[in-house]
């Protein structure tokens, strides 16, 4: 499949670049910070008692799974929203560049439809934001292993949800750089997309505190379609946490990511197929 | 011969946003390209070269008529495959090497000896001492024949140029063309050039098209487009009667002072050969009797003269 190659393309592209490599190190750097500093012992091993004689403790005495919860917690939001900004000033580059005279010529002019090309673009992307967010999990979840005795891959599949999360935000500002070959402009729609996905969960909230009317109405169907990224990033919490998460609801959450993706991508391959460059 | 690239009548029209305004690119294009020949487009800036050029590639999607490359539809990414294209503003991926750049254009087009094909031409264009540096730091003409050897690659039937010998030095050009002059020896590739260089065409293309304002507004053999047919040039031998018996038959001198070469404009050849005989008779001796060539860039002002309706509204640039 020649979507395949172009995505395979587009990461060693990547990767070959110098700042690829200086993201990697800034990476690294932050975690040994985090390492190094941060302080977090667990007291009394890995379970303590929480019942005695049949009688429940009022004490503070909790398994260490519960104890660490608020520090996954953390952890989690930082790596779902930090990733998704860094994702965003990162990303915006690549499909102004693809798209650029000369370049997107050359390789509409090869034997790949303009379909693969879009498709490949996208799951290059993916690939390098999840190969990014795999080093980060993994390496906080070694941090967190090592300094608590707690080990857990949960952090790891919270960062497999914030990169889905990332994937839809990237397929709106690769749809961009068709209109406009521009990376500030990419950013900047990521970032709408982010801003309005969170305040999408805020909706109902904030619709009650306007007046009736024209601007309600428009806030209620502007936020509409966006997909509600914080609720995904409590989902993206709550696995972090290891807490019993409701398939139906995590699966809706994810499903209705997908949709507006899927709906973003069919537009704008018509829109790159209508398109002459 | 079959024909490689058959086009009838294109119509391409851009629309600016909100179809403010509208630009007529091609308006009614037909140009036939056989196989194994050179072809060369030529025309001003704006004349729709490059639209056409972009059409064969589906790069750009024209309105209406029929055009089939290779024997199909430029749309289909198997007729594609068959193609090696250099774009007039090439892009490539600067952080990718010489090497990585033709293998993966390799791969994209599904040719089989990707490394070794890379290597041979990487050798041919003289790139293969770089051939691990990165892209961002080659000259614009090493970047050029790169573009080439891009094109090169996967052996296309045809090849589609986009002023190919753009920012390249002239040893580089004389290169760049025996190199597509192997080709085509070689491997029968057919060549569609365009370029702004006529002198480079000239040397190069076997059969040329002159489009103007989205037209072609003369097609045909090199030779047969620059011979001058009305104009009848003749040598002859020196004499002091000489002078005086050419310009009582109308000829003009065209040497410097040597009145030696004369010319004549003349459309009937029985006429020409009349007045020879009578200049023979009264002893002038002819060394040469030909219709002399026009430089590509006469023929083509010429042709825009002959078609004004041709040339963009604000004139020739």
């Amino acid at each position: 499949m020649k979507i395949f190659q172009v995505a395979y393309d587009l990461l060693k592209e990547a990767v070959a670049r110098k700042w690829f490599l200086g993201l990697g190190v800034a990476l690294t750097l932050a975690m040994s910070i985090i390492g190094l500093s941060l302080r977090l012992d667990v007291v009394d091993g890995v379970l303590a008692a929480s019942r005695l004689f049949g009688d429940v403790l009022s004490t503070d005495i909790q398994s260490v799974d519960v104890a660490l919860r608020p520090v996954f917690r953390v952890f989690s939001f930082v790596v779902f929203y930090g990733g998704l900004i860094l994702g965003i000033l990162v990303c915006s580059g690549f499909a102004p560049t693809i798209f650029n005279e000369g370049r997107i010529e050359h390789l509409l002019s090869l034997p790949i439809s303009r379909f693969e090309l879009l498709a490949g673009t996208f799951l290059g992307v993916l690939l390098l934001s999840a190969m990014g967010t795999l080093y980060g999990t993994v390496g906080l979840t070694v941090i967190l292993g090592v300094k608590t005795g707690f080990w857990t891959c949960a952090l790891i599949q919270s960062g497999v949800i914030a990169t889905s999360t990332f994937g839809t935000i990237y397929m709106a500002m690769l749809v961009a750089a068709l209109f406009v070959r521009s990376a500030p402009l990419g950013a900047a729609v990521g970032g709408v997309v982010l801003v309005a996905g969170f305040i999408s969960c805020f909706r109902q909230e904030l619709l009650e505190m306007m007046e009736p009317g024209f601007w309600q109405q428009t806030l209620k169907w502007g936020l509409a379609p966006f997909p509600r990224v914080h609720l995904v990033a409590s989902l993206a919490a709550n696995t972090a946490q290891s807490m019993d998460v409701s398939l139906w609801t995590g699966a809706r959450q994810l499903l209705s990511q997908g949709v507006f993706s899927l709906a973003i991508f069919f537009f704008g391959w018509w829109k790159f197929e209508q398109k002459d460059f | 011969m079959t024909a490689i690239i058959e086009a009838i009548d294109l119509k391409k029209t851009y629309f600016s946003p909100f179809r403010r305004q509208r630009t007529e690119a091609l308006r009614g294009v037909s140009i036939s390209v056989k196989a194994g020949e050179t072809f060369g487009l030529i025309g001003l800036n704006g004349a729709g070269k490059t639209t056409f050029i972009k059409s064969l590639l589906s790069v750009v999607r024209f309105d209406s008529g029929a055009l089939t490359v290779l024997g199909g539809n430029p749309e289909n990414p198997a007729v594609r495959a068959q193609i090696g294209y250099l774009p007039e503003r090439l892009d490539l991926p600067r952080a990718f090497s010489a090497r990585d750049f033709l293998r993966s254009v390799g791969r994209l087009k599904g040719t089989s000896d990707v490394d070794s094909q890379a290597q041979k031409l990487l050798n041919a264009l003289g790139l293969s001492y770089r051939s691990r540096a990165k892209i961002g730091g080659f000259s614009k003409g090493m970047r050029q024949r790169l573009g080439l050897a891009g094109a090169l690659m996967g052996r296309p039937r045809l090849l589609v140029l986009d002023e190919p010998t753009d920012g390249i030095d002239p040893i580089g050009r004389t290169e760049i063309r025996k190199i597509l002059q192997e080709e085509k020896k070689q491997n029968g590739t057919t060549i569609f050039l365009n370029s702004h260089l006529l002198s480079e065409t000239e040397r190069v293309a076997d059969r040329i098209a002159i489009i103007a304002h989205g037209k072609v507004v003369r097609e045909g053999a090199l030779q047969e487009l620059c011979i001058q047919k009305k104009c009848w040039e003749v040598t002859v031998a020196p004499g002091g009667h000489v002078p005086q018996l050419m310009t009582t038959c109308g000829f003009v001198s065209a040497g410097e002072g040597d009145h030696r070469t004369w010319k004549r404009e003349c459309d009937d050849a029985a006429e020409m050969n009349g007045l020879i005989a009578s200049l023979i008779s009264k002893g002038i001796v002819f060394e040469e009797f030909f219709h002399p060539f026009e430089r590509l860039e006469e023929v083509l002002s010429n042709s825009l003269k002959e078609h004004p309706e041709s040339v963009p509204p604000g004139g020739v640039q």
